[in-house]
């Protein structure tokens, strides 16, 4: 008897040792999935070269929603959507152009509030000493794109070219993408193009910080006033925990110290819900290269 | 070798020479040098320049493949900003059709232009080099990726600073070698001046302070048994002998005046004597008729006339003896002297003379008495013994403005070739003949004047003229 005693004490240990064990193992990944950095995505909408401006960003976000913040960065607009739709993101700060492509799919968290609006502009820029005055002079030009997923940087160009009867791949001798807005600038800038598509939002935060490379350059066109490029994520996830805390973070940047650093490296005024209809001027541009 | 540097002496022009062989030298080697940089500079340009077109060709080949323009732009100008001091002034990438996909200065090269509008000139990497014309050379390089030639790269290269270094190490070895050269042809100037100094002392000592070789001084010969040496003692050796010889021809000279004289003497004797016998029947006569006024009277003019023909027997041989040369200027008086001394050996030979002497000499060449008299007795000394006796001896005289000939003649057989040697030529003199006839040639070449031979209707002519001196009366 004693001897089975000692056998069930053993027994019991040992099951109770593996139930413990098991205990542990579940909760390890619950704590594991509660450290899991928010992956936030970020397309060249913004001066993506300045490592300072990207640090800022994301020191302040973590601070604000109490996490770790990994910022992904991807070379076009189309790889960045693809890895948020495929859920390798949380959120992305896309552009109105690829929202409206996935509208179905993905939901506005909040929109940059630039110069008081949540509006940005799209560019048209030749070099300084260049005589072209309109797209109409640049027939036959080499043009330089941002992305072919961009507002700024393409769409609003092709649908102006289309609603005068063109279309880039035929107005321009050549057209080239050079996946960023600062890149559009110095491509004009060094005469390897002589006109680009910019964002006005970056054209304007380079002219502050890099003076002398856009006086290299000169707008012979701005858009009318589009939706700011916004913070997008997928539908499914747009009311979860995390996104809840991003838009929080982003809501709150102006209030916190580490927040107005980051939105003064990115000369922004904060961010706000999107308000409706934002987007519209983007989608009837869309309409028209459709056509 | 230019004439110029055949008049320099000897110590001058082994030294110019040993320097131009060093300039020599210097100019192979700096090109040697220069070669050596040159090849060192294109083996580093080269090896620059592969660097550049292998990083590119792995950077560059899938944008090409993509035809990715901003890409390639992109990274040329990462890659120029980096590259080393700013040597690659300039690249263009192609794609396998030549069209320009992007130029580090896309204003010069845009894109879509043709690359072989900027590769002209433009040479492969194996011919790459600095060169010294054009400061920016052009290279052209395939640009390959995975195995295959996807494009071109074209890279113009400033190579001003090594031409730069170039032109540097050019200036560096001219002065380098000016230096060594002029430090190492003084040194050895002076290294052959050194050695060269016995021949620049035998040169001195040859010509001599008075145009007389003079020998070397015992401390100026070289040590030991040398070449040099060797010269220095056989060319004091010869100096002694000159000096000898000439002294014993001097010495000759000198007493062939008194051999002259000798030669006279017993005539003179005789000149002499004979008068006595009548001067002293003269004395006698004065005693024994020393009352008959008119016996005393013709008495003593004998006397007298025998008395002066002694005095001037004595004076004549007196002033042979004591005239100097170069001293008083010749007069009519000596051609009377010379036949003086010479008519008691012509009387003695029972000879004939001819005389005929100037009875002033007007123009009056200015020419030394003494040797003028010694060259005319000597001449007839010889015409007396060549002549025998009962010849006949002819005097002649002719003055001029500037000097006088003398023309001497003789009856006898033609003169002899020893003693046309002796008279025409400077050749050595035959021991046992004598040296009346050379003195007349010394003494008529001193006189700056020429001797004339002549045979003609059975005489035996020597005609000498001498040429009066300038300034010879203020001498």
């Amino acid at each position: 008897m004693r001897r089975n005693e000692e056998n069930g004490m053993k027994w019991l240990t040992r099951r109770a040792a593996i139930m413990m064990g098991g205990v542990a193992l579940a909760t390890l990944p619950m704590r594991s999935v509660a450290q899991t950095p928010f992956r936030l995505g970020l397309t060249p909408v913004f001066l993506d070269n300045d490592a300072v401006i990207i640090d800022r960003l994301r020191q302040a976000l973590a601070g604000a929603m109490g996490r770790e913040i990994e910022l992904v960065q991807r070379r076009t607009y189309e790889e960045v959507t693809g890895l948020l739709l495929e859920r390798s993101l949380d959120a992305a700060w896309l552009c109105g152009y690829p929202y409206l492509q996935h509208r179905d799919a993905l939901d506005l968290v909040a929109v940059p509030v630039w110069r008081g609006k949540p509006l940005y502009q799209s560019y048209l820029i030749v070099g300084a000493r260049a005589e072209a005055a309109s797209l109409a002079d640049l027939r036959g030009a080499t043009h330089a794109f941002s992305d072919p997923d961009s507002n700024s940087g393409y769409l609003v160009t092709a649908s102006d070219l289309i609603a005068m009867g063109a279309r880039p791949e035929q107005w321009f001798s050549r057209a080239i993408f050079t996946y960023g807005h600062r890149n559009v600038v110095r491509a004009v800038a060094d005469g390897l193009v002589q006109s680009g598509s910019v964002d006005g939002y970056v054209w304007e935060a380079l002219e502050k910080v890099e003076p002398d490379l856009t006086a290299r350059t000169r707008v012979i066109g701005k858009s009318e006033w589009l939706g700011f490029p916004p913070v997008c994520a997928r539908k499914d996830v747009a009311d979860a925990e995390p996104v809840r805390a991003l838009r929080g973070a982003l809501m709150g940047l102006s209030r916190s110290e580490p927040g107005r650093a980051a939105l003064a490296a990115l000369q922004l005024d904060g961010f706000q819900e999107a308000p409706k209809g934002i987007f519209d001027g983007i989608a009837a541009r869309m309409r028209l290269l459709d056509t | 070798m230019p004439r110029i540097l055949r008049r320099l002496p000897l110590s001058l022009r082994l030294p110019l020479l040993g320097a131009a062989m060093m300039v020599l030298v210097g100019v192979v080697a700096s090109q040697q040098v220069l070669s050596a940089l040159g090849r060192v500079q294109d083996a580093r340009l080269r090896e620059l320049a592969a660097l550049h077109v292998e990083g590119l060709s792995v950077a560059l080949g899938p944008l090409v493949l993509r035809r990715d323009v901003w890409e390639v732009y992109d990274t040329l100008e990462r890659a120029s900003s980096e590259s080393e001091g700013r040597r690659m002034i300039l690249t263009a990438v192609a794609d396998d059709a030549g069209r320009v996909l992007a130029a580090t200065d896309p204003r010069r090269v845009p894109v879509d232009s043709a690359i072989d509008r900027v590769a002209e000139e433009a040479v492969p990497l194996d011919e790459l080099s600095v060169g010294t014309s054009e400061s920016i050379v052009r290279l052209i390089a395939p640009l390959e990726y995975q195995g295959r030639t996807v494009g071109r790269i074209v890279t113009e290269l400033d190579v001003s600073d090594l031409q730069r270094e170039r032109l540097r190490a050019v200036w560096l070895l001219l002065a380098g070698n000016a230096l060594a050269t002029t430090i190492l042809a003084g040194l050895g100037y002076i290294a052959m001046r050194q050695m060269l100094r016995p021949v620049s002392t035998l040169a001195q000592q040859m010509a001599g302070a008075e145009g007389e070789p003079q020998p070397i001084a015992e401390r100026d010969v070289p040590p030991g048994d040398g070449e040099f040496a060797r010269l220095a003692r056989t060319y004091n050796s010869m100096v002694h002998d000159v000096a000898a010889k000439s002294q014993i021809e001097r010495r000759l000279a000198e007493r062939e005046r008194f051999v002259a004289l000798g030669r006279l003497s017993s005539s003179l004797a005789h000149e002499i004597n004979n008068p006595l016998g009548g001067l002293l029947n003269a004395t006698d006569t004065i005693r024994k008729f020393s009352d008959r006024p008119e016996v005393v009277e013709k008495s003593a003019e004998l006397l007298e006339r025998g008395l002066r023909h002694l005095r001037d027997v004595a004076r004549v041989t007196l002033d042979q003896n004591r005239l100097e040369p170069d001293g008083t200027l010749l007069s009519v008086d000596d051609f009377e002297d010379v036949r003086l001394l010479i008519l008691p050996e012509l009387k003695r030979m029972e000879q004939r003379i001819d005389w005929c002497a100037p009875e002033n000499l007007i123009p009056s060449p200015e020419l030394p008495a003494a040797p003028v008299r010694q060259i005319m007795l000597n001449l007839l000394l010889n015409a007396s013994a060549a002549t025998g006796p009962e010849g006949l001896i002819m005097f002649r005289t002719q003055v001029y403005d500037d000097g006088l000939e003398i023309a001497i003649s003789n009856s006898g057989p033609p003169m002899s070739d020893a003693a046309q040697a002796r008279l025409l030529s400077d050749v050595a003199l035959a021991p046992g003949g004598g040296v009346g006839l050379r003195l007349v040639r010394d003494l008529v070449q001193e006189l700056g004047g020429r001797i004339e031979l002549a045979r003609a209707d059975g005489l035996t002519t020597v005609r000498v003229f001498l040429t009066a001196r300038k300034g010879g009366a203020d001498a």
